[in-house]
């Protein structure tokens, strides 16, 4: 019992060392003998471009959703004019930051962790070892950025069609302007919800590259561990996700209130 | 060509600087595996070696120790006058580009064109910059394995013998002093593994390479083999020409020449 409480401790210990080691190698590797451009543009427009769908139509449908679940108890209290204002506070701090991140957690790590652990498996990783090209340079710097900067942009783009979405929302039942939404719906953020919730996507979009390319990386020999390398990407990245969420939000209250 | 071969051990009988990949009483283990328990074995300028043995023996885990991939735990491993395990990220970096090795399954990268999978060592190892000098270098590597026109594909729409050849050129294409090959032959039709194996020769005596190759391929070994060197258990049991060790008595190495 004991030795097996040790051994899963050692297990975990190994792997955050690992983990560690991993985000050494990153850093040293970011700018070392130039940065590899033409790789780094293809990874965000696989990151960012081909996501744009999925996160555009989730985005428009939190927005929608949200308003209507919402716009009855207001109107209950005659406070039907707080629902720009209330769609746009929750989206932007919190809604539209951690789905969006989950949602790409599901898409971009588990791809990541299939593609990295399946040119692990058929030893193309080794192969670019061995002729001396850098494969942390070339697959995981490149990764790693183009999650870190797709993100945030995913998600502001998300947000926006939310709010739009908002707007449908309301105009099912009543009739409001565009103008006077999306006035309203400004007018109610304030710099201390915008300026934390887009810092914290970054840190979203650096979990999800990162998460990616180490299950990746580090998958074992054997065809079944690409799989799994894909599958535990995307669980540990949306851990991630929720725990950086609530790191965030403390940091934020700290410095705000 | 044996004749040029003994030539030049004779030259060199002092020190023995023609051995380009000295091992000696090489271990390795992985837990509990203990996989490679013993292993010595020298290579000469121009000489390929064969390593025969039953799948699981080590025979992998031994190149890739020679090619830096993996740390052996115990033992003495140079290649070309270096101590593998001394040398820096540097010159293990230096060391590599003298080095080729062909992977088993290819290892061609699945995400690029045979051209960009060729010129991708030209361009990370070389620096190399001028674009029309690259594609010349590219189609000689091509067309030494006969390939010319498969350069704008991409390895999903090759055939084995087709990726094996393309992965032979890329390694082909750093001009490198020694090739370790990883069962080169495995898994094709007798046909293209014969004009593989011819292939292996050709290169050999064009570039003037020293090689191991791994493979339980007994027609390829017998093309390729200046030597042949027995694995079992963690172990070299025999080395010898083809010639020899068909002879022997030892069932262990009689039977891969039935
Ligand atoms: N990277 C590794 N991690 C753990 N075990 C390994 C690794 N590489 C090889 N092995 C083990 O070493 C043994 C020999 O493997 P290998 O050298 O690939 O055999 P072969 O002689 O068929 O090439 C096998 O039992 C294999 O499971
Ligand atoms: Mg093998």
């Amino acid at each position: 019992m004991a030795s097996a409480l040790t051994s899963t401790i050692n297990k975990y210990m190994e792997i955050v060392g690992d983990q560690v080691v991993f985000t050494g190698q990153f850093a040293r590797n970011i700018f070392r003998d130039g940065f590899e451009w033409g790789e780094f543009l293809r990874q965000c427009f696989i990151v960012g471009y081909r996501s744009i769908g999925l996160v555009a139509i989730t985005g428009f449908i939190i927005g929608f959703v949200l308003t209507l679940q919402t716009q009855p108890t207001l109107k209950d209290f005659g406070a039907e004019s707080y629902v720009p204002g209330m769609v746009s506070i929750s989206i932007i701090r919190e809604i539209g930051p951690v789905i969006i991140a989950l949602i790409c957690a599901g898409k971009i790590a588990s791809s990541i962790g299939a593609e990295l652990g399946s040119m692990k498996v058929t030893e193309q990783i080794d192969a670019m070892e061995v002729s001396s090209a850098n494969p942390v340079q070339y697959l995981v710097v490149t990764r790693i950025l183009a999650c870190t900067l797709m993100v945030p942009l995913l998600t502001i783009m998300a947000d926006a069609l939310a709010l739009l979405g908002g707007w449908v929302g309301v105009n099912i039942q009543d009739h409001v302007s565009a103008t006077l939404f999306f006035r309203k719906s400004f007018a109610a953020l304030e710099f201390s919800d915008v300026v934390p919730s887009v810092v914290k996507t970054f840190f979203f979009g650096y979990a999800i590259g990162f998460v990616g390319c180490y299950k990746g990386y580090h998958s074992s020999r054997g065809t079944e561990s690409v799989g799994r390398a894909a599958n535990s990407a995307v669980v540990s990245a949306s851990l991630w996700i929720i725990l950086i969420d609530a790191i965030a939000v403390q940091i934020t209250n700290l410095i705000y209130y | 060509m044996d004749d040029t071969v003994a030539q030049e051990k004779t030259m060199q009988t002092a020190a023995a600087d023609d051995v380009v990949i000295h091992i000696e009483h090489l271990k390795k283990s992985f837990g509990d595996n203990e996989v490679l328990k013993d292993i010595s074995l020298d290579l000469h300028k121009g000489e390929n070696i064969v390593v025969l043995g039953r799948s699981g023996q080590g025979k992998s885990v031994t190149i890739q120790c020679v090619a830096g991939l993996l740390e052996p735990d115990e033992g003495n491993l140079t290649v070309l006058g270096k101590e593998v395990k001394e040398l820096s990220e540097e010159e293990l970096k230096d060391l590599r580009s003298k080095l080729g090795f062909l992977f088993q399954s290819g290892a061609l990268y699945d995400s690029m064109t045979v051209r960009e999978n060729l010129s991708f060592p030209l361009t990370r190892v070389l620096k190399m910059k001028d674009e029309a000098e690259m594609e010349k270098r590219v189609k000689d590597a091509l067309e030494s394995v006969g390939l010319e026109e498969a350069i704008d594909k991409y390895p999903s729409d090759l055939s084995g013998g087709m990726r094996k050849r393309v992965g032979l050129a890329r390694t082909l294409i750093l001009r490198p002093e020694i090739i370790l090959y990883d069962e080169p032959t495995t898994g094709l039709d007798p046909i293209t593994s014969r004009e593989i194996s011819e292939l292996i020769v050709q290169l050999q005596e064009k570039y003037d390479t020293s090689s191991i190759i791994i493979t339980h391929d007994m027609a390829c070994a017998r093309i390729v083999a200046d030597r042949i060197a027995v694995m079992n258990d963690g172990k070299f049991i025999a080395t010898g020409t083809y010639d020899e060790l068909a002879k022997s008595p030892d069932e262990l190495i009689n039977n891969f020449f039935k």
